[in-house]
């Protein structure tokens, strides 16, 4: 585990740092992708609503489109796919308990499930290990966000 | 590439505070689900995108205004297109408006509405 300008971020997880995505390998070409304490931050702490694409469920979604909105009384924006791959399983708990992304980002808060088709190609985009975030930290200190 | 296309008709204005942040908001979701959005103003929605208008309306005391709203939609994608007749309504000109309004005629409205998904009304 490493905290980096105040965010947790696990060292075994692989980020999209663009929209502050992590991905968990679940095994196989299976990923658990959530988001990272910096987007709850973004998004003014509170989530009135975590809305992921029913016509995304069993369906392969581009790297980048959007899998998942995310609503709060300070922001509104997409959850974009950090990946491509196909929607396995939901968090259907979000529903009801949308907080759960930031109160409890790398657990019961996760967003989606999915299989990865061109993890190959699209890893080395992602970042992982110290060195990845080292370079996180520097595209956080170039936004000056922090979760301090 | 967006999905799909949206229109949302805009007739309400500042005279209606409350009725002039949901549509924006709605606007700027719609584009995180990948929708392409445009929004048209018509009758006291155009008086919205008059420069400096939207920053002194407050559909709630003490939150955001509707300029903030408009902004996050325009940033997020939204194209905003405003009635030209309207213009005409309130004793505007186009130089009048915030430079991201573009100015269509009401046949243009049909042609959006036409090769949209979904439309709302406001």
């Amino acid at each position: 585990m490493a905290i980096i300008r105040g965010c947790n971020l696990p060292e075994d997880l692989f980020y999209y740092p663009e929209k502050h995505l992590w991905l968990k390998p679940l095994g196989g070409n299976l990923f658990r992708v959530g988001l990272t304490p910096m987007a709850g931050k973004l998004s003014g702490g509170k989530l009135n609503a975590v809305t992921i694409r029913s016509k995304n469920i069993g369906n392969e979604v581009q790297q980048g489109k959007s899998l998942a909105t995310l609503e709060s009384s300070k922001y509104v924006g997409p959850v974009p796919a950090p990946i491509t791959g196909i929607v396995r399983s939901v968090n259907e708990r979000l529903a009801s308990e949308p907080n759960l992304v930031i109160s409890d980002p790398y657990g019961e808060g996760w967003v989606v499930e999915m299989e990865a088709t061109r993890w190959e190609e699209e890893k080395a985009a992602l970042l992982t290990g110290p060195e990845g975030l080292a370079e996180y930290q520097k595209k956080l200190e170039a936004a000056g966000i922090s979760c301090d | 590439m967006a999905d799909d296309k949206i229109l949302i008709i805009m007739t309400s204005g500042p005279d209606t505070p409350r009725r002039c942040a949901t549509p924006f908001f709605f606007a700027t979701l719609a584009t995180a689900m990948d929708y392409e959005v445009t929004m048209f103003f018509t009758i006291d929605g155009t008086l919205l995108l008059k420069k400096g208008l939207a920053e002194t309306v407050f559909p709630r005391e003490g939150g955001k205004s509707v300029g903030e709203f408009l902004r996050e939609a325009i940033e997020s994608g939204v194209k905003m297109t405003a009635c030209t007749a309207s213009l005409e309504l309130h004793g505007l000109t186009p130089d009048d408006l915030i430079p991201e309004a573009r100015l269509v005629g009401g046949a243009s409205m049909w042609q959006m509405a036409e090769e949209s998904k979904t439309v709302l009304t406001f």
